[in-house]
Order: C-alpha cells, then sequence, then structure tokens
C-alpha cells in the first residue's frame, strides 16, 4: 500500500460515460468506495453494473469521464493495479480443458501469487474444502455453481486489496452462499475493500456497510444502510380484533400519528411509517393493546422501489 | 419438428453454406480454365501425362493419370485437392453442428424440448446432405462453365459429393467419441489427411501404361474415400459410377454406428471418458506463455507431426524419383516447374522438387500461425481474455505469448521438416544443406500469415476466423496451384511463398526473404500496439 493512497477512495468515478454506438451504457456514472468498504453496488440487468467492472479493470475504456483506481488511471495502469485486485467476472469463463486446481493456481499466479507457498496451500486447501470442490475435473464438465466455485476459490485463496465481484453467489446454492459471506466477512476484516454487484437485495443488506444504486448507466442514491433507510419506511401489520375480540374502531386506527398507506384485509390492519417515526407509533399501538403485531425493517426491495417506481405493481397503487 | 430443427440448421448456417459453394465453383472453374491455357493441345498434355506417370511425387500430390483429354487431366490435376475441401466442408459442418454445440450445452437446451434424441441429428446430417449436394452442383457446374463435357462433369461433382458424404459420417461418428469439438476436429482432420495421403501412396506406387496414359493404382487407393471418387474416372471413356457408391454406403455404415452409439450415451458424455485432470498447476503452467503454450498445444503437436511426416515422405521420395527419372526426359522439369514455380530455366528436376516440398510443408506450417492467431479471437469470444487481463497479465504480454508460441511452433515444424526430409533425401535426393535451408527460409513467409491473422484481430476482431480461413485457403490455392494458373506476375507476387530464395538454384536471391521477415515483425508489432487501443469483446 502506497502512503498516498492512505486518504483517498480506493475506487473514484466522475461522469463515466460509456457508448456502445448509440446506446449509452453508462451515462455520467459517480461512485466512489472508500477504503475498507463493502460496498454494494446495486441495480437491475442492464444498468451498467458490469460495463462499470469492466472499466474499472480496464477492459473497456470510458468514452468520457473519469475513473479511477487506488488513485491511478484502471486503463493505463492494468496489470499494475491487478496485483492488488481480486475479481470474479458476471460470466466465468474457463478453459475446457483445464482442470478448476490448475485454473485456480493459473489464476493466482497471473496475479503475481506464488503457488508453492505455504500459506496460499494451505488457505486453497481449507477453501477447497469449505466450498465442496473437485478440483481434478476438467472445467468443460463443471456445472455453472461450481465454475462460479472456481473463481470464488481463485479470488479468496490469494489476498489483495480490492475484491471486485460481478454477481459472485449466481449458481450457488444457500449452503455456499454462507461460505461466500463468511469469505467476505474475512476479506473484509483484513483490510480489504469490496464492491460487490448484485440484484439481489438480501445479499446486498447482508454484506456491504454501504450502497450505491444504479440505473440506467447513472448512480441514483448512495449511502450507508442507515442513511438509506432514512428514506423508506418500515411496515407494521396486526390483527384487528383487540386483545378483548373487540374490533378496532376506525377512529382508534386514525389517531396512530404518521401513518401512511392505511389498509384492512383479511382481518388485519397494515400501514406504513417513515422509518425515522417508528418511536412515536410504539406508544400509541401499546395504548391500543393490539395483537399479533408484525413489523417488518425497510427493505432494499423499498429502495429499489422508489427508484424504478414504473415496475411497482398496481396493487401496491391501489 | 424435424423441419423446425432443420431450418433452423440451414439458417444458421446459411453463409457457410454460400461461401463453400462460391469457393468449390471457383477453385473448379480455374483449374479447368488453367488446364485449357497451359496444356492447350493433345500434344502437349500426352508429353506432360507421359513425364507424371514416371515421377512417383508428383502423383502423390495430384491424382491418377488416366487419358489425355482436358477432362482426365481436371481429374488428374483438380479432383483430390477439390476432394480436401469438400471432405474439410463436412467435418467442420458436422461438428460444428453437434459436438461443438454439447460441448456448449446447446443440444441440452434442445433435447429438453419435444425434439427427442435422434430428430436433432437426423437434421444435422439431413444438413450435411444437403450441403454436398451443393458442393456437388457447384463443381459440376464449375466445370461445365470451363468448357468440359456434360455427363463427365456431373460425374466428377457426385464422386466429390460422395466423398463430402463419408466425411458426413466420419465426423457424426467422432463426434461421439470426444466430449470436445476441438478434438473432434483435430481427428477430423488427420482423417482427411490420412485419406489424401493414402490414395497418394496408392497412385505413386502403381503401374503406368504409356501407351494409353494411364495408370493403374496400387491397392492403397481403394482403402481412401477420395480414392473411391478417383476410380469413378471422370470424362474418360472407362468412366463408371460404381465406385462413388463405396462413398454413399461408408457414409450410411458410418451414420448408423454413430446413431447407435448415441442411442446409448448421456447427453453431453463421449465414449472415451473426460479423464481426471492435476489437482494442482504444473510449474509450466504458469503467466500468459504457459497458458497460450497449453492451449494450443494439441494443435502444435498435430501440425508439427503433419510436417515431419510430410518431410518423411517428400525427402523419401526425392530418391527415389531420381532413380526412375535417369532416362525419363527433358520435358519433365518444364511439368514440374509449372507445379513447383521454377521460372523454367533451372533446367534441374530435382531443384524444383525441392521447392514443392518447402512450399507444401511451409503450408502446413502456416496453419500453425493462422490457428495460432485465431486462438486469440476464440479466448476474447469465450472470455478468457478477460479472465487473464483481470489479473496482473498485461494486454501485450497477454498477445505476445500467444504470437510468439504460434511463430516459435511453426519455425520449429520448419527446422524439424528441413532436419528429416535432408536425411532422408540424402546426396542422391538433392543434398542434405539444400533440403533444409529450402524447407527452413520458408519460415519467413509463414510468420507473415501469422501477423496478417494478429493484425485483424486486433483491428476488426469479428472478421478473425473469416479472414484467418481465408488468407489460409487462398494460400493453399496459390501454393498449390498458383504457377498452373498462369497468373500476372503481380497477383503472384501477393502470395507470401513467392518471395522466400529458392535455395535449390545456383544463385537464391535472399532479399526477398529477409523483407518477408521484416514485414512479418512489423505487422505484429502493429497488431501488438493496435490491439492496446481497443475493448476487449467477450461473447461477440
Amino acid at each position: 500500500m502506497n502512503a498516498a493512497d492512505a486518504g483517498q477512495p480506493v475506487i473514484e468515478t466522475r461522469g463515466l460515460t460509456k457508448h456502445f454506438g448509440r446506446v449509452r451504457a453508462l451515462d455520467g456514472l459517480d461512485l466512489s468506495v472508500g477504503r475498507g468498504e463493502v460496498h454494494g453496488f446495486l441495480g437491475p440487468n442492464g444498468a451498467g453494473k458490469s460495463t462499470t467492472i469492466r472499466v474499472l479493470l480496464g477492459l473497456a475504456r470510458a468514452t468520457a469521464g473519469e475513473a479511477r483506481v487506488f488513485g491511478r488511471d484502471p486503463w493505463r495502469e492494468a496489470s499494475a493495479l491487478h496485483r492488488r485486485i481480486a475479481t470474479i467476472p458476471g460470466d466465468v469463463a474457463l478453459w475446457p480443458n483445464l482442470s478448476g486446481g490448475e485454473t485456480i493456481d493459473l489464476l493466482v499466479r497471473l496475479r503475481g501469487g506464488d503457488a508453492t507457498s505455504a500459506a496460499y496451500r494451505s488457505r486453497r486447501a481449507e477453501l477447497i474444502d469449505a466450498f465442496q470442490f473437485d478440483p481434478t475435473k476438467r472445467a468443460r464438465s463443471y456445472s455453472k455453481g461450481n465454475r462460479q466455485k472456481v473463481a470464488l476459490i481463485a479470488a479468496f485463496a490469494h489476498p489483495a486489496e480490492l475484491y471486485v465481484f460481478d454477481e459472485p453467489t449466481s449458481g450457488l446454492d444457500p449452503l455456499m452462499e454462507s461460505v461466500f459471506t463468511r469469505q467476505v466477512g474475512r476479506v473484509a476484516a483484513d483490510g480489504g475493500t469490496v464492491l460487490l454487484s448484485s440484484h439481489i437485495l438480501s445479499e446486498v443488506e447482508k454484506l456491504c456497510t454501504r450502497i450505491s444504486i444504479v440505473r440506467a448507466g447513472r448512480v441514483v442514491e448512495s449511502g450507508t444502510l442507515t442513511e438509506l433507510r432514512h428514506l423508506t419506511r418500515t411496515s407494521f401489520s396486526f390483527e384487528r380484533a383487540g386483545a378483548g375480540g373487540a374490533m378496532l374502531t376506525d377512529a382508534q386506527l386514525a389517531g396512530i400519528p404518521g401513518v401512511h398507506d392505511l389498509a384492512l384485509a383479511e382481518g388485519r390492519v397494515s400501514f406504513t411509517v417513515d422509518s425515522d417515526a417508528v418511536a412515536g407509533v410504539l406508544p400509541a399501538l401499546g395504548a391500543l393493546g393490539v395483537q399479533g403485531l408484525q413489523v417488518a425493517p425497510p427493505s432494499l426491495e423499498e429502495l429499489f422501489l422508489r427508484h424504478y417506481g414504473d415496475l411497482v405493481p398496481p396493487a401496491e397503487a391501489a | 419438428m424435424f423441419g423446425t430443427l432443420l431450418r433452423f440448421r440451414l439458417r444458421r448456417d446459411r453463409w457457410q453454406l454460400a461461401v463453400w459453394a462460391v469457393v468449390h465453383f471457383l477453385l473448379a472453374y480455374l483449374v479447368v480454365s488453367a488446364v485449357h491455357t497451359t496444356y492447350g493441345t493433345a500434344v502437349e498434355r500426352a508429353n506432360t501425362v507421359k513425364v507424371m506417370m514416371v515421377t512417383p511425387a508428383i502423383l502423390l500430390f495430384r491424382g491418377t493419370p488416366q487419358g489425355t483429354s482436358a477432362g482426365d487431366f481436371m481429374a488428374l490435376l483438380g479432383l483430390t485437392f477439390i476432394a480436401v475441401l469438400v471432405a474439410f466442408q463436412s467435418t467442420f459442418l458436422v461438428v460444428r453442428n453437434t459436438r461443438a454445440e454439447e460441448a456448449l450445452g446447446q443440444t441440452e437446451t434442445i433435447a429438453a424440448t419435444a425434439a427427442g434424441r435422434w430428430a436433432p441429428s437426423l437434421a444435422v446430417i439431413a444438413l450435411g446432405v444437403i450441403a454436398n449436394v451443393i458442393a456437388m452442383i457447384a463443381v459440376a457446374v464449375g466445370c461445365l462453365a470451363g468448357g468440359l463435357p456434360t455427363g463427365g462433369s456431373w460425374l466428377f461433382g457426385a464422386a466429390l459429393g460422395a466423398v463430402g458424404l463419408t466425411f458426413v459420417g466420419v465426423a457424426f461418428l467422432l463426434a461421439q467419441l470426444f466430449p470436445a469439438g476441438r478434438s473432434a476436429n483435430g481427428w477430423a482432420a488427420a482423417l482427411v489427411l490420412a485419406a489424401y495421403v493414402v490414395r497418394g501412396l496408392g497412385d505413386a506406387t502403381g503401374t503406368p501404361h504409356l501407351a494409353t496414359a494411364t495408370l493403374t493404382p496400387a491397392w492403397p487407393i481403394w482403402a481412401s474415400p477420395i480414392g473411391w471418387a478417383q476410380r469413378t474416372l471422370p470424362w474418360s471413356p472407362h468412366a463408371r459410377v460404381w465406385p462413388l457408391l463405396l462413398g454413399v454406403a461408408a457414409f450410411v455404415v458410418l451414420t448408423a454406428a454413430a446413431l447407435v452409439i448415441q442411442d446409448r450415451r448421456d447427453v453431453g458424455a463421449g465414449v472415451f471418458a473426460e479423464r481426471r485432470g492435476r489437482a494442482a498447476a504444473s510449474t509450466v503452467l504458469r503467466g500468459s506463455i504457459g497458458l497460450a503454450l497449453r492451449l494450443q498445444r494439441g494443435v502444435l503437436i498435430g501440425w508439427i507431426t503433419a510436417v515431419v511426416a510430410g518431410a518423411l515422405l517428400l525427402g523419401g521420395l526425392s530418391g527415389v524419383m531420381v532413380d526412375q527419372l535417369q532416362t525419363a526426359g527433358a520435358g519433365v522439369t518444364n511439368a514440374l516447374d509449372e507445379i513447383g514455380g521454377g521460372d523454367g530455366s533451372s533446367g534441374s528436376l530435382l531443384q524444383a522438387f525441392v521447392n514443392v516440398g518447402a512450399i507444401f510443408s511451409a503450408l502446413l506450417a502456416s496453419a500453425i500461425c493462422v490457428q495460432g492467431a485465431m486462438r486469440l479471437r476464440q479466448e476474447e469470444v469465450a472470455g478468457g481474455t478477460d479472465a487473464v487481463l483481470s489479473t496482473a497479465a498485461g494486454r501485450m504480454p497477454w498477445m505476445l505469448s500467444f504470437v510468439v508460441v504460434a511463430g516459435v511452433g511453426a519455425v520449429l515444424a520448419l527446422v524439424l521438416g528441413g532436419l528429416v526430409a535432408g536425411a532422408v533425401a540424402g546426396d542422391k535426393g538433392g543434398g542434405f544443406a539444400t533440403w533444409f535451408w529450402a524447407v527452413v527460409w520458408e519460415a519467413p513467409a509463414v510468420l507473415v500469415f501469422l501477423g496478417i491473422v494478429a493484425l485483424v484481430f486486433a483491428v476488426l476482431p469479428n472478421a478473425t476466423i473469416a479472414v484467418g480461413w481465408a488468407v489460409f485457403g487462398l494460400a493453399a490455392i496459390f501454393g498449390l496451384f498458383g504457377p498452373l494458373f498462369g497468373l500476372p506476375q503481380w497477383a503472384r507476387d501477393l502470395a507470401p511463398f513467392a518471395h522466400t530464395p529458392a535455395i535449390a538454384l545456383p544463385h537464391p536471391d535472399f532479399t526477398g526473404g529477409w523483407a518477408m521477415a521484416l514485414i512479418a515483425i512489423a505487422l505484429v508489432v502493429a497488431s501488438l500496439v493496435l490491439f492496446r487501443l481497443r475493448d476487449t469483446k467477450p461473447g461477440a
């Protein structure tokens, strides 16, 4: 790590633009990832996540705007930067006649690692065991999940300062996803920075400390999970029948402060509350003695819906 | 169902079918025209054919002398080469549509529909039949356009179509055996070349009948599908259809066997199961160069073997040829000049033959270069390039690795070929040094191919594969037929082989060789620089 790197973001783009013919894949994208962050890069398919990553890895050159990785130009200084970076591509491509074990060693060597070092051998063995992976099969006979494991093991087996993951858990079963989660926690604890692109909300919610939401080639929202939760609403629901079996009246319900989207269905009352107004609602609910209370924290699903409002199903509007 | 699948295949392959049809037509037409121009009269043809009959080394590359008409010459000079092309068309077509797709999982996508197990394969077989009917028509029309008699032209076309059909069956069977498209293609190519060489041995060791200007080939001709096509004797008074039925029968038997195997195996599996790999990489597999070497290993071994085997044959025949030609007469040299590209003044049979041998070796070696450079694009499409460039390996080292492996492989092939040819030929066959240096001095021309395809990859990546095959095809046609076509000098000068020093001549001119070397280096450097300027484009 260079001393000059210390204060500045690990990844920084300003006005990043990439055109493919007439298609604007990136349209002025501003992204900043600080050191030690596990940064979620969230957006639907086609939003520009993979294109951004290709630019950050120096595989594609920006049409306009600026991209910096560790303060350096990812296109001009690609190979020097890549010694400090581990990646998992969106589409894991392997060489059909190399075995999984050979591929892992090759990728680590290409990153500048020593495939014979004791530290690497033991980490590799540990990962192969954790991911329940057979390294002797030829890559052409691996399933999608197993191809993904090759990339994951190669990324985690040799330490890096920055990990760039493009939808890393696609094809993995929940058990393997939890192995992945543990490994991300481990590299983050070791001081690594992670950029994790995903369209799976729960994954990002679980792993990330900061999030950038990308849509149509621009970052439309960026912040910590807590910051973004101020922009969302917590949902409440409970039985309409109160403690003694008596129905709560409309007037009683209307007395709860800060309620939005009040609805009655199948004997249950549901509504949402601005996330910073939750504390004011609880005494009122206590006074009413509500039964079967369920409180759901704001999910990233809702963050998404704010920015892709056109995708909200009609039921929501009713 | 079958109809839907067949239409899908036809649509997918429509450009390949069209390009091949044009190639078959043009080649047939051009060879016929060249026969008319170069051997215009019956007397010229009679003189030439008598020389060839006692020159096994020529018969090995050409065919069976069967008379002195223009058609007989077409059969002698053009049949075996067009047969190789038709065979390659068929093997590529079948593997592309069967095993290559199966390895990518596309077969599974189709097998999971109501298509079932048989219909998809039968659609590919039907596509193969259609492709060969088109080839038959293209070749026959090319002959007719060149002014050859109707019956013989159609028999010629049909015989070549039958060769193609046989190789449809061969490739379909190989596709059942190997789990990877690349292995199936490699073995298919080896079998096509083997068919060419085996029939060549039959022709080279046949019994000549000088009075009738015909030759009775030895038995190996019957061991080759290309030999069956030759034995139909198109345009000769003894023309017959039945030998081509052998090809059709072989197609039926091979296809049936393949279908039986396919019916018993899992989708995605091969008869030869996938061997387990190493659990860890060897010390060789490190860096871009280790990867390039590993990925091109099969291609290198295959083509180097071919060059060495060819050198063995050529060197061996050069000695035999001298024995047989002690008394054969001066006309021999002219005939060889026309094939070997001499200027007619060389005055030595062996000199021209050494030149033929060198060009033949160079052609095989340039396949290493063309395939090596095309591999760059294949890696890019498959995503391997991005995987490597996402590591600390730089763009230039990555590209240079593939170029260097192909270039060194090609030069190594020529050096080994030169050593073998020289050693086998001995003093009687032209001398060790002459053979060795003649073959090795082809290296600059061979490396130009590497530079051309690498440059196309850097600038127009989508065109890499098409240009690669086109360049190789043109080189093959120019190399083997160029002098015969009587092209103007500027057109001949376009072929890199035209500029390599003719070592066998008394005062070889090395300027062209050095110029070719400089051009090759300039092309490679330009391609390395230009590749740095563009995005990689996987999956296109």
